[in-house]
């Protein structure tokens, strides 16, 4: 089955090498039959890919530890669910998962443009298999899941593999890389389609139309992951953290921040014409930073240089990427006259500029992560000595730029386009202004001295009214036109631009996170160690360890700490950390106890017996502040992103001055 | 004044027996210079003060050693002098602001700065109006463009 599984893949190579060239070809001598013999090879890829897919799965169900990558990532007692998220759970097969996901999204793309848009897609084409085939040579080449295990020439097979790492094992990380994926792959769409564009020197909108749907999807995508991400370390790592400023998270927002930037950016060149070089390079580095991202994941670059080194795989992608960067740049600069601005900027306090500045603030912090991430290797290579960039500096640097852009959230869309009137802006941030800053008052009243705390605070209130205004304002002016309810009228007036009021949800669930992230100023933590009976104190509760108890079964063995929890002296339950050993890793990890509330989390690892008197348990409590907010705004920013989906009920035409008649206009003049 | 000597209590008691478990080494002081000094262990990307693994083989002697020096009376920086001696800049939790390092902290900022300047360079540009000869030829190569298209659906 695994030489079918690698003839597949090898095959789907060569498919992919004939597409490629046959679509270029194609598209520029103007042959269809061409043309269309390569689209369909993208469907014949899809389906080499899914069998390939297909035989990995099974050896992985079936435990056929004879395939060294099932026998290094699963073992006999896994349940069944933790067995097939093996697929993406290493290196090899991470791989063909990606190669995968990119041959769906390109299978969806031919198969929704049969008839559509046929200048460029034969370019778009080029453009995906390309991507394509460069991971089908990792697939087939350099990392193959499908190697088997062998002694001189016998294929043999391990008694049981080693399973998947436990810290994998929880339901969150199952779904955790597959979102991710799907947003990092599905970016190519965009990139595709503008490339394509700028090649047939399309000068009109048409990929900006196509696309927009494929970047909303792929947003939520990475949004998701992310959110997942964090969840996952917040329940898993035991330590309570949802974001620790790892080279590996920082690779998956570099792409989020310029994606976000591009969604915003985007909004100009459909209503204006305006910024369209600017949103060429965003999407080219969005793309580029998703490609970069897998990169330092997979390669190791980032713990050291001389990491990179060891890995086979790295100096494929160091080629993609200078590929990717040389085209982008080259036919951007090459098509600048393609890309000229149909409209003025009128005023510098107006939507236009605010998008500019909501750019440059995303743009900037994308920055300061990727340097921030880079910086070791970057100072290891020019001064020989290492040095680290922990949290501490990102959080510096990346603070007072969340705050400033969490005021734009706010200030940006109630400026009107064009220009916005002094008078305006009295109106719209008079009440919202005097809200955010007696809030922080009355915190600090209330004796709160964190400054970036208060400042995010006043902040998230002040944008939060802001949004609500919004709302408040359209469905009042529905029912009084149709009598409906509130509900029914915000319902109706979210219905007709679903694509303005989901993005006002959207901020609205960024402004929730933002209440949750600056509820870790306040966290409080305690290590203590304690015999059975003991009471300890964190917070406002007293935590009493009442048992220990210890179990089996074929996968782990456990040991948990029942643990009495009464808050200001009222008994609120029980909680029951507990202690995991993996027999087939080895390895021992933390199922933590969350008593999750909306004011704050009471989170409690049981860390084991201690080693200088076993008789006492270990325990680890931490008490962590309106944490809740982040998952309750991921939730929210999820919805609005959904809600952007949905086709607004009336439809949009957005009159553009066309440059030809400015032009005409201004010629009159001078003669 | 109360917590300045509810802290020196426990570093003396730290110092005292170094057998002391990793519960009694989380002290605000202790933590207050660990959160200056990178975990080495490997593993992770925290602090000395964050770290969350018990058994850390960096922390947790780390911690050990802070409680130690603190009680012969060495000051934060001092003792972070003594890390930085052992393990090189590395230990640090943050580049240290001097030399080729600066650039890790200015960049981000410079980059805010050069792009301020591009929006408003943005700004100042588009608020102009075209002129007409950039105009016209604009215009020309819109309808070259244009049909050339044509032409080429033709064949």
């Amino acid at each position: 089955m695994e030489n079918l599984g690698s003839l597949a893949v090898l095959l789907a190579f060569c498919l992919g090498v004939y597409a490629f060239l046959g679509s270029l070809i194609g598209g520029w001598k103007n042959k269809p039959y061409l043309v269309a013999s390569a689209e369909r090879s993208v469907l014949a890829i899809w389906f080499l890919l899914t069998v390939a897919s297909a035989i990995l799965v099974t050896a992985l169900l079936t435990s056929d530890f004879r395939l060294a990558y099932v026998a290094a990532h699963s073992n006999r007692a896994m349940p069944t669910l933790y067995k097939f998220a093996a697929w993406w759970g290493g290196q090899e097969g991470s791989l063909l998962f990606w190669s995968w996901l990119l041959a769906c999204y390109n299978a969806v793309v031919v198969l929704t443009n049969r008839r559509k848009h046929r200048r460029i897609m034969p370019y778009v084409t080029a453009i995906l298999v390309a991507t394509q085939v460069f991971f089908l040579i990792l697939n087939a080449f350099v990392a193959s899941p499908f190697r088997v295990l062998a002694v001189g020439r016998e294929v043999t097979a391990v008694p049981d593999g080693r399973g998947l790492n436990p810290l994998l094992q929880y339901w969150a990380m199952a779904l955790h890389p597959p979102t991710l994926y799907l947003g990092f792959v599905g970016f190519v769409v965009p990139y595709a389609f503008a490339m394509a564009s700028l090649i047939t020197r399309e000068p009109g909108d048409a990929w900006i139309h196509t696309t927009r749907r494929w970047t909303l999807v792929t947003w939520l995508f990475q949004s998701c992951g992310i959110l997942l991400g964090a969840g996952w370390a917040y329940a898993v790592l035991g330590w309570g953290g949802y974001w620790a400023w790892d080279p590996v998270e920082n690779a998956s927002l570099l792409p989020w921040l310029t994606a976000t930037a591009f969604l915003h950016s985007v909004m100009m060149q459909e209503k204006k014409g305006m910024m369209k070089v600017w949103n060429m390079v965003l999407v080219a580095a969005t793309f580029w930073l998703c490609i970069f991202g897998t990169f330092l994941t997979r390669s190791g670059v980032v713990s050291s240089v001389h990491a990179f080194a060891q890995s086979p795989i790295g100096m494929y992608f160091v080629v993609f990427l200078a590929i990717i960067f040389a085209v982008s740049v080259y036919l951007i600069l090459d098509r600048l006259d393609y890309l000229k601005s149909e409209a003025r900027l009128e005023s510098v306090i107006s939507r236009e500029s605010s998008f500019l500045f909501n750019n440059l603030i995303l743009v900037a912090s994308c920055f300061a992560v990727l340097w921030g991430t880079l910086f070791p290797v970057i100072s290891e290579a020019f001064t020989g000595e290492k040095i680290s960039v922990g949290p501490p500096f990102f959080n510096r640097v990346n603070i007072p730029i969340g705050l400033f852009l969490l005021f734009l959230t706010g200030v940006g869309p109630l400026f009107a386009w064009r220009r916005t009137s002094l008078e305006s802006l009295k109106r719209n941030f008079l009440w919202p202004s005097v809200a955010g800053l007696s809030l922080i008052a009355v915190l600090v009243a209330l004796g709160v001295r964190h400054f970036y705390a208060l400042v995010c605070f006043g902040l998230c209130l002040f944008v939060a009214w802001t949004i609500v205004a919004e709302f408040y304002k359209g469905s009042r002016a529905i029912r009084a036109r149709t009598g409906q309810n509130w509900l029914a009228a915000a319902v109706e007036l979210t219905h007709r631009n679903t694509r303005r009021y989901g993005g006002y949800i959207v901020h609205m669930g960024i402004v929730l996170m933002f209440i949750g992230f600056a509820g870790a100023a306040f966290n409080k933590h305690a290590t203590v160690e304690v015999r059975m009976g003991d009471t300890f104190r964190i917070g406002r509760y007293d935590l009493r360890v009442l048992d220990l108890r210890e179990g089996d079964n074929e996968n782990y063995s456990w040991q948990h700490a029942v643990i009495e929890v009464r808050q200001d002296g009222r008994p609120v339950g029980t909680l029951e950390p507990e202690r995991r050993f993996y027999k087939a890793s080895e390895q021992p990890t933390s199922e933590v106890a969350i008593r999750r509330r909306l004011n704050e989390d009471l989170y409690l690892n049981y860390a084991g017996l201690s080693n200088e008197d076993p008789s006492k348990a270990v325990i680890q409590a931490y008490v962590f502040p309106l944490v809740s907010w982040i998952w309750i705004g991921s939730a929210t920013l999820i919805f609005g992103c959904l809600i952007c989906l949905i086709p607004s009920k009336t439809r949009r035409e957005y009159p553009r001055t066309q440059v030809v008649g400015v032009v005409e206009r201004y010629a009159a003049v001078e003669k | 004044m109360r917590r300045w000597k509810s802290s020196a209590l426990i570093v003396v008691l730290a110092a005292a027996a170094l057998s002391q478990t990793a519960s009694q080494l989380q002290s605000d002081a202790v933590r207050r210079v660990g959160a200056h000094l990178a975990c080495l262990c490997g593993a992770c990307k925290n602090t000395v003060a964050d770290c969350p693994m018990l058994e850390c083989h960096f922390a947790k002697p780390a911690r050990v050693r802070i409680a130690a020096l603190q009680a012969q009376g060495k000051s934060d920086s001092e003792i972070i002098a003594l890390f930085v001696a052992e393990h090189g800049k590395q230990v640090l939790a943050v580049p240290p602001a001097e030399g080729f390092n600066l650039l890790a902290w200015t960049m981000p900022f410079v980059a805010i700065a050069a792009g301020l300047a591009l929006v408003w360079h943005f700004i100042q540009r588009f608020r102009k109006p075209p002129s007409v000869a950039a105009g016209q030829e604009d215009t020309l190569l819109r309808y070259r463009e244009e049909i050339e298209k044509d032409l080429a659906r033709l064949d």
